[in-house]
């Protein structure tokens, strides 16, 4: 795939506090880059320093080859972002919301009205398009926020945690709409601490941790290591009387954590063990409540490289 | 341009919708000259003077204020952020502040000629013989009040600090410059400390200009609210870093 952006050795303090450490990674024309990490790992920082709206510390970005500060007006045209909070008038209409946001993109006239139906119609409001945002649900709100990003069709489309705070059905909505948006070509860059959702849409996936890129890779290279894991999570009554390292002793067991009354075990996928795991606890008298067993995911690899789980 | 104009458009929709900042620069204002009118009258051989010194320090007191409406169009909590995407637009940073400053001059000077209508012939006030250059004289200093109340946001990033701070200021010179009450009648040193305030000043020039029919202050105040202005303006611009919108 073309390279879009390229971002490199980007570091970035508040204060003493260092939150971005030698980022590099590049964005692919036409492919769904999905930030995964959890809360404080950087992801909003760098998008803010993607969208040109924070400065970096030290370190360039190129978009298709030429720094962005030397085509700032050109390069923010061709963005389209999603902000992590509601950014919309809440005593102004959807219609009113889309027609002020793409008109600072430049669209007027009949280009502008088309914008702004395309991009109710994407976001399933065009039925509540004179209705006040205030009146919206907190979902319909996600999804106007979305499509005042894109009205304008934007080459980039940037997602802060787009999907914070909503029902199922509309977190559904969203995602289906940004695989429409990558099948029309649009290149988007989604931050989320929600693995499931990188799990869906990301064609790449970038890890953060502590401001730093820990692993990026598609979803096969990244569970490439640990495929032939599976992982057990047992709930039992109440824990004091087992400890991590009882569990080295069944055969295939690669990891254990244990944490209050839940207990979380890597192992190997080829060796049926669980009878054995379960025998070893009714050994020690803890009462099982429940056991759930998965193949590895994202959250497994980012359990693997960081040492805790994404919502720790 | 066209941007400019709809983000201008969009800053002045939300003031005339935002029913606090109507009803400030209108009710609120209208009551106070009504209350403090009527509660001096005894003071005055014509009770009709007590509305004249009200309507024209409690109009100059509004102007004044309008530093918060510009603050609250500028970095208001529910405004903020949809202004946000337009830091993330190719506006670019001067029409965003500067957008701010004209649509609260415009909604607050639009307002307070308004009041001025209503206001003059219900309680006998005048304004000179020519109101226009009483009129003339309210623009550049409420021009300067909102380019103050947006450089204040500029510095400190935050509207309540800039209320705060701003409403304080305001108060202080207000009520040394003899908003509330004359501080000449009551011994010279009051009277020295009066005039060191700026609002004395602009109390004088509007007085000078509605019951002397004198262009004397006319002049240095609105050249010198003029000049203010255009410096505040560079200070927004020297001090606007839109990282503080984040």
């Amino acid at each position: 795939m073309e390279n879009l952006m390229s971002v490199s050795h980007l570091t970035k303090s508040f204060k003493e506090n260092k939150v971005l450490n030698d980022v590099s990674f590049e964005v692919h024309q036409g492919e769904v880059l999905c930030f995964l990490g959890p809360n404080g790992a950087g992801k909003t920082t760098t998008i803010n320093i993607l969208t040109a709206a924070l400065g970096s510390d030290g370190g360039e970005i190129t978009y298709k080859g030429r720094p962005i500060n030397r085509q700032l007006r050109s390069y923010k045209q061709a963005l389209g972002i999603v902000p992590q909070d509601l950014a919309l008038y809440e005593e102004l209409s959807a219609e009113q919301n889309l027609s002020f946001f793409a008109s600072l993109y430049g669209l007027h006239g009949p280009a502008l009205k088309k914008a702004i139906n395309e991009a109710l119609v994407f976001a399933g409001l065009d039925d509540r398009r004179r209705d006040k945002v205030k009146t919206f649900s907190g979902g319909m709100k996600r999804r106007l926020n979305i499509a005042c990003a894109i009205a304008h069709r934007p080459e980039l489309v940037i997602m802060d945690e787009p999907t914070v705070g909503i029902d199922p059905q509309s977190r559904n909505y969203i995602l289906d709409s940004i695989k429409k948006l990558r099948d029309e070509g649009m290149t988007v860059i989604y931050t989320t601490h929600y693995m499931e959702e990188v799990e869906v849409i990301s064609t790449r996936i970038i890890i953060m941790d502590h401001g730093s890129i820990i692993t990026e890779g598609t979803k096969k290279s990244l569970k490439e290591g640990i495929e032939n894991e599976k992982k057990y999570t047992i709930d039992i009554e109440e824990n004091g009387k087992i400890s991590r390292d009882d569990f080295f002793t069944v055969e295939g067991v690669q990891s254990v954590k244990i944490e209050g009354n839940t207990i979380e075990i890597t192992s190997l996928k080829g060796i049926e063990n669980l009878d054995r795991i379960i025998a070893l606890l009714s050994d020690r008298g803890e009462k099982i409540k429940n056991i759930t067993s998965e193949n590895a995911s994202l959250e497994t690899v980012f359990l693997k490289l960081t040492g805790r789980k994404l919502r720790d | 341009m066209r941007r400019f104009f709809s983000i201008f458009k969009m800053d002045l929709t939300n003031l005339f919708k935002n029913p606090v900042l109507v009803g400030y620069n209108t009710v609120f204002a209208a009551l106070i000259i009504l209350i403090m009118g009527f509660l001096t009258s005894g003071n005055y051989a014509d009770s009709r003077n007590a509305y004249q010194y009200y309507t024209v320090t409690m109009l100059v007191y509004g102007i004044l204020n309008g530093a918060m409406t510009a603050s609250n169009c500028f970095m208001e909590r529910d405004i903020k952020r949809p202004n946000l995407r337009i830091i993330y637009s190719p506006a670019g940073g001067f029409p965003i502040y500067f957008s701010k400053i004209l649509a609260s001059f415009v909604f607050d000077y639009v307002l307070h000629i308004l009041l001025l209508a209503v206001f003059c012939p219900l309680l006998h006030v005048t304004l000179g013989s020519n109101p226009l250059y009483f009129i003339a004289l309210m623009a550049p200093v409420e021009f300067a009040a909102v380019a103050l109340g947006t450089f204040f946001c500029c510095v400190f990033h935050c509207e309540e600090t800039t209320s705060m701070l701003l409403s304080l200021t305001v108060s202080l010179l207000c009520i040394l410059g003899g908003t509330f009450f004359s501080l000449d009648g009551l011994g010279p040193a009051l009277a020295f400390i009066s005039k060191l305030s700026p609002v004395k000043w602009l109390n004088d020039a509007f007085f000078a200009v509605a019951c002397d029919n004198s262009l004397a202050l006319f002049w240095p105040v609105f050249l010198g609210a003029a000049l203010i202005s255009a410096l505040l303006i560079l200070g927004c611009r020297l001090f606007f870093r839109t990282e503080d919108y984040l």
